[in-house]
Order: C-alpha cells, then sequence, then structure tokens
C-alpha cells in the first residue's frame, strides 16, 4: 500500500511537473503572437499589403512560424478569405506579406487580422495556435468630391482571357444606375445598398484605346449623373518563335526570331513588347532596337560557345527563349562571286567561282545547279576557296543558266544565296536528217513533185538552220546532179522532172556543217493504181487506220493527209511507220470537228520508192449539216409535184451526207404514203419522208389534192444530225379543170389563129365578097362632066330639085370668137350683136317619111369642126327662138362661157368657126363619136352623101348649167333636127 | 498661345484683305473665310466619324448625349439666342477668333495621343486647315478695323496629357472636343454669312488701320 502511496505520489509529481514545464513552453511561446500589424493599399494593384513582427524571439534564433491570415469584406463577420503563410521568423524581422483583391478596394472596406504557430522541429508537438490579432480596417477613400456615383477600378490594365470585377459606388441610394459595356448593359451583384460589382469573365481584346465601361444614375428619367472607366485590355504576350543566330563573317552574330503579335496599347498604356538578349557565358546583355532581329558582336574570338537567352516582355508578362551553340556551326556564307565560265564548245563547258573566304582551312560544299531546256540538273562539289566544275553533255547551240551556292563542309547550318550566270554552248551540225516526203502530179511528159521537209527539232537542229540542200540524181540516164539550195525557213519545194526515176537527197544546214541526207525515189513509171476510197469514222482522239501489208520487202510505210476541202500545200502532214506496222492512229490537235480529211497510205520499198495502198477518208468528229439544199419545185400539177435539189453538193459538208429528210405539211391530217408523222422542234405536226440515198436528190409528191396549200422543207442528214431547221416552201397545187381548159384553149387559139391566117391571105376575096368598096363622089365620071363644061361652082343639083324645109340665113358679125369642141367645146364672144336669124321651118311636122330632100355642100367645110365629130350636133329646135331669148342676154352667155368653156378660148381662131356643118350622119349625141346613139335616127335615104347644115353658134352654145352635155340633150326634140 | 499667335501673324499677310492695295473692302475677305468654314465643317464630319470609331461605343453611337462632364476648358459654342443676337461683329469675331484659338491647341493633343498613322495624317490636315481659318478670321477683324483679342496671362490653353484625366474622362474631352468645334463651325458659318450680307451693299472702302494696331 505503502508503494502504492508512493508510486502515485511520483505519477502526481511527474505529472506535476510535466504540467509545470508545459506551463513554462507555452509561457515562452505565448509571446510569439503576432504583434504590430499594419495594413497598407495599392489601389492600382488591388492589393493589401500586411506587415507585423513576432514578438519575444529568442535573440539570434531563427523559428518556422506559420501564420494565418483572415480577410472580411464590408463588416467583419463577413470572412471572404483565410490563408496561412509559412516562413522562417528571425528576430526582430518585420514580416511581410500581400493579397490581391478581385473586387478594387475603393468598393468596400475590408478588415484583415492574423494568428500564428510555431511550426519548427525544435519544437516538438503538440503546437498551439496563438490568439487572433485585433482586426484591422482597411478603407480606399476615393469616392470624395460632390459626386455621387464612382466606378473602379480605374483604367484597369488586364490581359486577354482574366477575370476581371468592376464595381460602383452610388451616394444616393434612391438613385437607378445602369451599367453598359460597350453600350450594351451589364448586371452585377448588390454588395450593400450603395455598391454594386459586375464580374467580367475571360475579357476579350477590343481595341487598343480601351474597352469602355460606364454607369449612369438617374431618378426617374432625369440623368444624375454618368462614371465610366477604360479597361485596357492587352494581347496575350507571345513567346517568340524561330529563334536562330548565325555568322557570315566571325564578327558579328545576327539573331532573328518571329515576334508573334503586338501587344502594344494606345495612350501609352502599354508600349511594344521589349526584347532583350542575354549571353550567359559572357553575361552580357543587349536590349534589341528592333522587334524580330538583333544583332550581337563577337568580341572574343576565343568564345566558340554561345548561349543565349531572348527575352520579350511588356507590362503585364515576361516569355524567354533560350538557343546554346557552337559558333562555327552557324555559319551562314556569303553568297559565291566572279561566276565564270571557261572553254565553252558545244557539248561542255569549265565553270569557275570564288567562295568569301572564312578562316584558314575552311573546306566549303556548293551546289551548282543547270537549267536548260527545261531540265535541271544539281551538282554537288567541295571546295576550297576557288570552285571549278567541268559541265559536260551539254546540248550543242542552247542557252543555260548556272548558279552556285556553298556552305561550310563541315558542319552544315544553312546554304548561301545563289550566284549564277547565263552562258551558250556552241553550234554543231545538225544530228538528223530532216523528215521528207512528198506529192507527184503527173502532167503531160514530166512529173511535178511537191517536196515537203519537216523543220529539225532543236535537239536535232545543234543550231540555227540556214538552208536546205536538195540534190536530185536521174538514175536513168548518167547526168550531173542538180543542186537546189532552198533557204530556211522554207519547209517545200516543187520540182519539176521528166519521166525517169529520180533520187533525192534533202540535208539541213547550219553554220557548222549538213545533216545526213534525207533520200527519196520518185519512180519513173507512176502511181496509176486506182484505189477505192473508204470511209472511215475519227474520234476525238484522232483516226485509228489499218493497212494490208505491202507484199514484198518494205522499208516503212508513210500515211499522209491533208484537209479535204483546202489547198492540198497548205495543210499537207505525214507520219512514217514502221515496216512491221500496218496500222496506227493519227492524232493531232490540228483535227477540227467537221473537217473532212482524206488519208492515203504509201508503202516504202527498199529501194525508196513510195506505192500508194490505201485512201481513207473521214471526219473527226462529223456535224450536222450546215446549209439546207435549195429545192425546186417543178411540174406542179393538181395532183402532185416535183421536188429536185441537184446542186447541192455532199462532199463539202461537215459530216457524210446519209439521206435527206422531207417534211411536208398540209391540212389533211392524214400523211401521204410513204410518209410518216414527225412532230418538229417547235410542236408543230407534220409528215416525214426520208431518202436514205444521199445522191437522190428529186422526189414526186403525189396524191394530193387540187387546189390545195401544201408547205415542204427538205434537210439533209448525217450521222449527227439534220441541217438547220428553215422555213417551209408553200405549195399550192392548182385547179383540176384548169389542165381541161387548157388542153381545150390552146386548140381553139390555134384554129383561130389558122382562121386568121386564112382570111388575111384570103383578104380581096372577101372584101369584095362581104363588103366592096363605096364609090368615091369624087372620082364619079359626073365630076369629069363638071370638068368638062368647066363650070366654076360645083353644083350637083339644082336647088330647084331640092324642096327645102327651112332655111336658116345666120348673119356673122365680125369679131366674134367662137370655139365649139363638143360639151368641152369653149366659145368667147368679145362682143356679142344680136344676130339675125331666118328660120325654114317645115310645113309639116312629119317630115320622117321619105320625100325630096335639099342640101348645101358648102365647099369651105371646115374640116376643124367637121372633125370635131358629132360633139359639134346641135339640132335646130323649132322652139329655138325661145331658147334663143334666154341665151341671148350677153351676161347669161358670158357666165356661161366662164364656168363652162373658159378653159378652152382661143383654140379656134375668130371667123373660122362662124359656120358650121354637121353631118347628118353622126350621132346626135353629145360625146363621143365611137359610141352608140342611145336613140338611132334613121338616116335619110340620102345619107350616103354628106349633108351639111349652118348650125348657129348661139344653138350651138350649152346653156349656164353645170352639165352640159345633159343641158344640151334637153334642148333636143326627137324627131324635129333634121333638115 | 503665343505659338498659336506667331502662327497667325505669320499666316495674316496671305490674307487678302491685307495685301489688296486696291481697297475692295473686307467682302471677299469674309466671303472666304466663309467658304473655308464650310469646308471645315464638311472636313469634321468625316474626321469625328473615324475618330468616335476609334473611341468606340458609346462614343460613336449617334444618339449618345452625355453630360458633359471635364471638358470644363472648351470653349462653349452654344449661347442664348438673345444674348447672340445684341453681340455686335467685333464681339463675335472675337469670340470666333478665342474660341478657334483655344480649339487648336486641344486638337493638336488629340493629334498626339492618335496611335493610328492614318488618323493622325486626317488631324494633322485638319489643325493646318483650322489654322487657315484662324489666319481668315484674323484678316476680317483687321479689314474691319478691330484688334485681335490678346490672350491674358495664365490662361493659355494647353493639352496636359497628365494622370488626374482618366481615360474615360480623356475620352469624354475628345469627344466634347469634337461636339464643340462642330457646333462652332456651324455657328461661326452663320455669323460670317451674317457679316457677308452686311457688308454687301456698297459702303465707304474700308482702310486697314496697320499702323494702329501695330503691323
Amino acid at each position: 500500500m505503502a508503494l502504492f502511496a508512493i508510486f502515485q505520489t511520483t505519477f502526481f509529481l511527474t505529472l506535476l511537473s510535466l504540467r509545470t514545464y508545459q506551463s513554462e513552453v507555452l509561457a515562452e511561446r505565448l509571446p510569439l503572437t503576432p504583434v504590430s500589424l499594419k495594413v497598407s493599399t495599392n489601389s492600382t494593384r488591388q492589393s493589401l499589403h500586411l506587415q507585423w513582427t513576432v514578438h519575444n524571439l529568442p535573440y539570434h534564433q531563427e523559428l518556422k512560424m506559420v501564420f494565418q491570415i483572415q480577410i472580411s469584406r464590408i463588416e467583419t463577420s463577413n470572412v471572404i478569405w483565410v490563408g496561412n503563410y509559412s516562413t522562417t521568423v528571425k528576430w526582430n524581422q518585420v514580416l511581410h506579406w500581400s493579397w490581391e483583391s478581385e473586387l478594387p478596394l475603393e468598393c468596400a472596406t475590408h478588415f484583415v487580422r492574423i494568428k500564428s504557430v510555431v511550426d519548427d522541429a525544435k519544437f516538438p508537438e503538440p503546437n498551439f495556435w496563438s490568439n487572433w490579432s485585433s482586426w484591422e480596417e482597411v478603407s480606399v477613400q476615393d469616392s470624395t468630391g460632390q459626386d455621387i456615383l464612382f466606378v473602379f477600378p480605374k483604367d484597369k490594365l488586364v490581359e486577354e482571357g482574366t477575370n476581371v470585377t468592376i464595381c460602383y459606388v452610388s451616394r444616393n441610394i434612391q438613385n437607378n444606375v445602369s451599367c453598359y459595356l460597350e453600350g450594351k448593359q451589364i448586371h452585377g451583384e448588390q454588395l450593400d445598398p450603395h455598391v454594386t460589382a459586375f464580374n467580367l469573365n475571360s475579357v476579350p481584346f477590343i481595341r487598343n484605346k480601351g474597352t469602355n465601361i460606364y454607369c449612369e444614375a438617374s431618378q426617374g428619367n432625369v440623368s444624375e449623373g454618368m462614371k465610366g472607366i477604360v479597361l485596357f485590355v492587352s494581347k496575350v504576350l507571345e513567346e517568340p518563335k524561330d529563334f536562330s543566330c548565325e555568322t557570315e563573317d566571325f564578327k558579328t552574330l545576327h539573331c532573328t526570331w518571329d515576334p508573334g503579335t503586338d501587344t502594344a496599347l494606345g495612350w501609352s498604356k502599354q508600349p511594344s513588347q521589349s526584347y532583350t538578349l542575354f549571353e550567359s557565358f559572357s553575361g552580357e546583355k543587349k536590349l534589341c532596337t528592333h522587334k524580330n532581329w538583333c544583332n550581337w558582336q563577337i568580341t572574343q574570338d576565343s568564345q566558340e560557345t554561345y548561349n543565349f537567352t531572348l527575352i520579350a516582355e511588356n507590362y503585364l508578362r515576361k516569355r524567354s527563349v533560350n538557343i546554346l551553340f557552337n559558333l562555327t556551326h552557324r555559319v551562314y556564307l556569303m553568297n559565291p562571286f566572279s561566276v565564270n565560265f571557261e572553254n565553252v564548245n558545244a557539248t561542255n563547258a569549265i565553270m569557275t567561282w570564288k567562295v568569301h573566304s572564312m578562316r584558314n582551312n575552311f573546306t566549303y560544299l556548293c551546289q551548282i545547279e543547270l537549267h536548260g531546256e527545261g531540265k535541271m540538273m544539281q551538282y554537288n562539289v567541295s571546295v576550297k576557296v576557288n570552285g571549278e566544275y567541268f559541265l559536260s553533255e551539254l546540248e550543242p547551240a542552247t542557252e543555260y543558266m548556272a548558279r552556285v551556292r556553298c556552305a561550310d563542309a563541315s558542319h552544315f547550318w544553312k546554304w548561301s544565296e545563289w550566284s549564277g550566270q547565263n552562258f551558250t554552248t556552241l553550234e554543231a551540225a545538225p544530228s538528223e536528217a530532216p523528215d521528207v516526203w512528198r506529192i507527184v502530179n503527173l502532167e503531160p511528159g514530166n512529173h511535178t513533185v511537191t517536196l515537203f521537209w519537216k523543220p529539225l527539232s532543236k535537239l536535232h537542229a545543234n543550231g540555227k538552220i540556214l538552208f536546205y540542200n536538195v540534190v536530185v540524181e536521174n538514175l536513168d540516164k548518167p547526168s550531173r546532179s542538180e543542186l537546189h539550195s532552198i533557204p530556211a525557213p522554207a519547209n517545200s519545194t516543187k520540182l519539176i522532172l521528166d519521166r525517169c526515176s529520180y533520187q533525192i537527197c534533202v540535208t539541213a544546214n547550219n553554220s557548222v556543217g549538213a545533216s545526213p541526207a534525207s533520200v527519196i525515189v520518185i519512180s519513173a513509171d507512176p502511181e496509176n493504181k486506182e484505189v477505192e476510197e473508204e470511209r472511215i469514222a475519227g474520234t476525238e482522239g484522232g483516226f485509228s487506220l489499218s493497212w494490208k501489208p505491202q507484199p514484198g520487202d518494205v522499208i516503212g510505210y508513210v500515211v499522209d493527209w491533208c484537209d479535204h476541202t483546202q489547198d492540198v500545200l497548205g495543210d499537207f502532214q505525214w507520219k512514217n511507220v514502221g515496216p512491221n506496222t500496218t496500222s496506227t492512229v493519227i492524232s493531232t490537235d490540228a483535227f477540227r470537228p467537221g473537217v473532212r480529211y482524206d488519208f492515203r497510205i504509201y508503202g516504202l520499198s527498199t529501194k525508196r520508192i513510195a506505192c500508194l495502198l490505201e485512201k481513207k477518208t473521214g471526219y473527226s468528229q462529223e456535224l450536222a449539216p450546215s446549209d439546207n439544199p435549195h429545192v425546186l419545185v417543178d411540174t406542179l400539177t393538181s395532183h402532185s409535184f416535183t421536188l429536185s435539189w441537184k446542186d447541192y453538193s455532199t462532199e463539202s459538208q461537215p459530216g457524210f451526207i446519209q439521206g435527206y429528210h422531207v417534211y411536208l405539211k398540209s391540212k389533211a391530217r392524214q400523211c401521204h404514203p410513204r410518209f410518216e408523222k414527225a412532230v418538229l422542234s417547235d410542236g408543230s405536226e407534220c409528215c416525214k419522208y426520208k431518202i436514205d440515198n444521199p445522191e437522190e436528190k428529186a422526189l414526186i409528191v403525189d396524191n394530193l389534192k387540187p387546189e390545195s396549200f401544201y408547205e415542204f422543207f427538205i434537210t439533209p442528214f448525217t450521222s449527227a444530225g439534220e441541217g438547220p431547221s428553215a422555213t417551209f416552201t408553200k405549195v399550192t397545187t392548182p385547179d383540176e379543170h384548169s389542165s381541161m381548159l387548157i388542153h381545150i384553149l390552146l386548140p381553139m387559139v390555134f384554129c383561130v389563129l389558122l382562121i386568121m391566117v386564112m382570111c388575111y391571105l384570103k383578104s380581096q376575096w372577101i372584101k369584095e365578097t362581104c363588103y366592096p368598096d363605096i364609090p368615091d363622089p369624087y372620082k364619079s365620071s359626073i365630076l369629069s362632066l363638071i370638068k368638062f363644061k368647066e363650070n366654076p361652082h360645083l353644083i350637083i343639083m339644082n336647088v330647084s330639085d331640092c324642096i327645102p324645109d327651112a332655111i336658116e340665113v345666120v348673119s356673122k358679125p365680125e369679131g366674134t370668137k367662137i370655139q365649139f369642141l363638143g360639151t368641152r367645146k369653149s366659145l368667147t364672144e368679145t362682143e356679142l350683136t344680136k344676130p339675125n336669124y331666118l328660120y325654114l321651118l317645115p310645113t309639116e311636122k312629119n317630115h320622117s317619111g321619105p320625100g325630096p330632100c335639099i342640101c348645101f355642100e358648102n365647099l369651105t367645110y371646115n374640116q376643124a369642126a367637121s372633125d370635131s365629130g358629132s360633139c359639134g350636133h346641135v339640132p335646130v329646135s323649132p322652139k329655138a327662138p325661145s331658147m334663143l331669148g334666154l341665151m341671148t342676154s350677153p351676161e347669161n352667155v358670158l357666165k356661161a362661157l366662164e364656168k363652162n368653156y373658159i378653159n378652152s378660148l382661143g383654140e379656134i381662131p375668130a371667123g373660122e368657126t362662124s359656120l358650121n356643118y354637121v353631118s347628118q350622119l353622126a350621132s346626135p349625141m353629145f360625146g363621143d363619136k365611137d359610141s352608140l346613139p342611145t336613140n338611132p335616127v334613121e338616116p335619110p335615104h340620102c345619107s350616103e352623101y354628106k349633108m351639111q347644115m349652118a348650125v348657129s353658134l348661139r344653138l350651138a352654145l350649152p346653156p349656164p348649167t353645170e352639165n352640159s352635155s345633159l343641158s344640151s340633150i334637153t334642148l333636143l326634140d326627137p324627131g324635129e333636127h333634121y333638115c | 498661345m503665343l505659338a498659336c499667335l506667331c502662327t497667325v501673324l505669320w499666316h495674316l499677310p496671305a490674307v487678302p484683305a491685307l495685301n489688296r492695295t486696291g481697297d475692295p473692302g473686307p467682302g471677299p475677305s469674309i466671303q472666304k473665310t466663309y467658304d473655308l468654314t464650310r469646308y471645315l465643317e464638311h472636313q469634321l464630319r468625316s474626321l469625328a466619324g473615324t475618330y468616335l470609331n476609334y473611341l468606340g461605343p458609346p462614343f460613336n453611337e449617334p444618339d449618345f448625349n452625355p453630360p458633359r462632364l471635364g471638358a470644363e476648358t472648351l470653349p462653349r459654342a452654344t449661347v442664348d439666342l438673345e444674348v447672340w443676337r445684341s453681340l455686335n461683329d467685333k464681339l463675335r469675331l472675337t469670340q470666333n477668333y478665342e474660341a478657334y484659338s483655344h480649339l487648336l491647341c486641344y486638337l493638336r493633343g488629340l493629334n498626339r495621343q492618335a496611335a493610328t498613322a492614318e488618323l493622325r495624317r486626317s488631324l494633322a490636315h485638319f489643325c493646318t486647315s483650322l489654322q487657315g481659318l484662324l489666319g481668315s478670321i484674323a484678316g476680317v477683324m483687321a479689314a474691319l478695323g478691330y484688334p485681335l483679342p490678346q490672350p491674358l496671362p495664365g490662361t493659355e490653353p494647353t493639352w496636359t496629357p497628365g494622370p488626374a484625366h482618366s481615360d474615360f474622362l480623356q475620352k469624354m474631352d475628345d469627344f466634347w472636343l469634337l461636339k464643340e468645334l462642330q457646333t462652332w463651325l456651324w455657328r461661326s458659318a452663320k455669323d460670317f454669312n451674317r457679316l457677308k450680307k452686311k457688308m454687301q451693299p456698297p459702303a465707304a472702302a474700308v482702310t486697314l488701320h496697320l499702323g494702329a494696331h501695330g503691323f
């Protein structure tokens, strides 16, 4: 028990001592509480800067401690951040720590407190936290002045993509505040009644003049104030790319890089990023003035290795890249110089050049490029300072361009720039015989040989061809050869040879010499073999030709061709084919669609004599005919007509004419036999007839209806289609009877003509039979009797033998001028005197019966008046006096004259028409003397003699009416106007 | 300011009204000043569009009409109509002259801040034209016998790129500078038109009192 008591006492004592020790330690550590906490602010950086000390640290003793810091916003209970800060604390040390606020410090009051704990191995666990320091209040008072609204942070510079918080402080909570970012309203979080914060996530770069944010306070619609800030957003500084340094003279290192985006901002808010070059071995630094290159002076010859760091820097960020290199491995040579060519001949040349010397015993690798004839050759050569290279296998007379570049052979870094020169090789004799062919035309007594040759290719010409020599040698007769020299660039010549065999040699010549000769033999026996022409079909790729091999030995075949329609010399082509080949494809871009080409295939014998084997003709592409035939319509009858187009040439068409399509339109719905229905391109229906023979150029269209309207159209067709559409030609079949009429009328006309001829031949007989001559009184025997009696007065009958019905005596005053020409005759009286008339009126009214008649024959017969015909026939009316009274008024007459006859004044001289004698045989009607009288008057018995009577001019005058003719007729009294 | 004045004096011999020996009166120089004002109005329209776009929204928005924050030192073109009518020719010309002297100095500050080369060219061209207008106004005043206003000591307009101004207020100042320029040019066009009409009737030739003004 005592042992237990001792143990218990010992335990308690130990425990007590432990507690005492612990309390001593604690007593020692309690003074380690942070003290003298001071908080300052950096408004631009939005940071709180804390500084404090730890008292009672042992002298010259270091202690690891952990400080816990608590930050509250607006009020102490609103803790927004808690964090630990570990550090080694020395005696009497002032500790510093910073914290950056996302919210501008101007917008809210912040509170800070701190506590600490020892975290050192020298002090074993357990450690206890000190008490909190008292809260330190931090407030940035920028909201001064009379303004009612403030926006923060002012003109902040941030990097693109960062999150930014802005806030406003409104002094009057009654105000309604709206905020806008680049003109668009933004919404925030109200921190207290006066403060609202806006979180802008990942702000973009908009312009280097900054992003505008402004807030406007208003009450109702009245603006109370406006405040704004500019947020400068910088682009992210990029790491320089492709950084490298090199030297070309071991004196200067030229460093280059790609700077990337320029991060400069307006208003000098941030200048462009700067670049600094730092060399770590020498410890030298250089600020580069250019943004993408910098020169570094090599001062120490001994320094072979360089370690460069390129540092790009702006206000927000720093970026760097590093390169480590040996100077001799970064040699960029200057381009070679003095490039020359020596011993240039037709096929080779020596190229020489020099390299800028760098250091002794330097070996350079040089690369030579030779460009010529569209080809490029490359050669590498190792040289010291003077380079030389033998260029061989060159083409004669060819311009080449050779260039060279060099690099350090031991440590290749990069090639220098090129240095080059042009040179031209000399000419050589042409290496190949020209390709020659001929056309032989047989003429009486001789051959006309047209020789063609193709110009040598540049590869074979070996220079400029100056002329072609053509040597003609007669193989049949020993004679001197003829030499024809034809200057280039001619490619043909014409030779006229007699009917002997000739060998023709053609050589091409340049300034150096002649080519091998091309030999052709013209046989004395011409190629008179008739060869059938075969039609072939071409394709877009050309013509595929095949032929039967020539019997016997051949050295080859020649196919020549030309445009079917054009001049032979203009478009003549040929192709040589080997002796074992009997087919070829002629393909050339010169073949045009719609053009016919004629091919001839020759076999060349071992004696070089050509023999025509086959003829072929065809189109590379057949086209539809370009024109339609001109169609004539023959033998048009009421039931048929014939169409013919004989002059249509089928040979000169853009395709082989296979036939013709005849289109016929008629009113009848049914097509004629042989025709079939077809629909035209315009949708109309018609009948179609196909002629399959291109040489059949006529068609009889029958079974037509008389007097019907038909339309036809004829177009040729090839394998490519029909000719162009054109208008239909119209044909109308004639009446069925018209032909009959012709059959009848023609004989009738013939008969009439026959009768007329016969009548003419027998006219004398007919005249005598049908109408014998009327005896002429002047030729009567009585005239001879009168003459015999020598009576000056021509009296045929005695007056006493006649019983006159009436005698009219007219005394005509002088100076009267009268025209009397029927209804259109005019009369003018300059002075009308009253004439004296004496009428001898018949005693019997009916005088139409046969009775004795007395007439005067006046030998002063006025021929003019008589010739006026019956128009002047005015019968004497018994009512003439009364009418005379009406007409005798000078005024009336004058008016009538003026009205109706004024146009005929002066046609007959005065005094000659005072008396008119009118034949009683003439018609009583006014008007045309040929017109038949409507009221024929029986002629008196003596009518076969010309009876004459004097007619008063006054009576002859028509009344002053518009229709003088009718008026004159009204004066007539039928049956009373005969004498 | 002294530089401005020197420039004006330098340009004065180029003013036609001062060079004529045969005295045509101030009419032609007023007409030329009026024409130059209208040309500047036109020129400013394109320049302001470019510059305000460069500042960004809301400054380039057509209906942006902010309260006149800052820019207190800018001469105001707006004036009460009655007051304006009551001004005589001399006062009007003096106000125009003073206003453009101030505006020109601010405009040169604007030119220094412009970031793009094209904008700097446009601003420099406009400054030269405005300098010409100032010279023309001086010529008209001289032709009419009015003395040029003397700058009061300590009131020279200066462009201060100091940190006192926030960037937003700086932008606002630029906005107001362009707006005031526009209003001044409009007002000047009316002033010179009015003066031109007034001088149109055949009046006695105005002789230049060069000696009296110290030329």
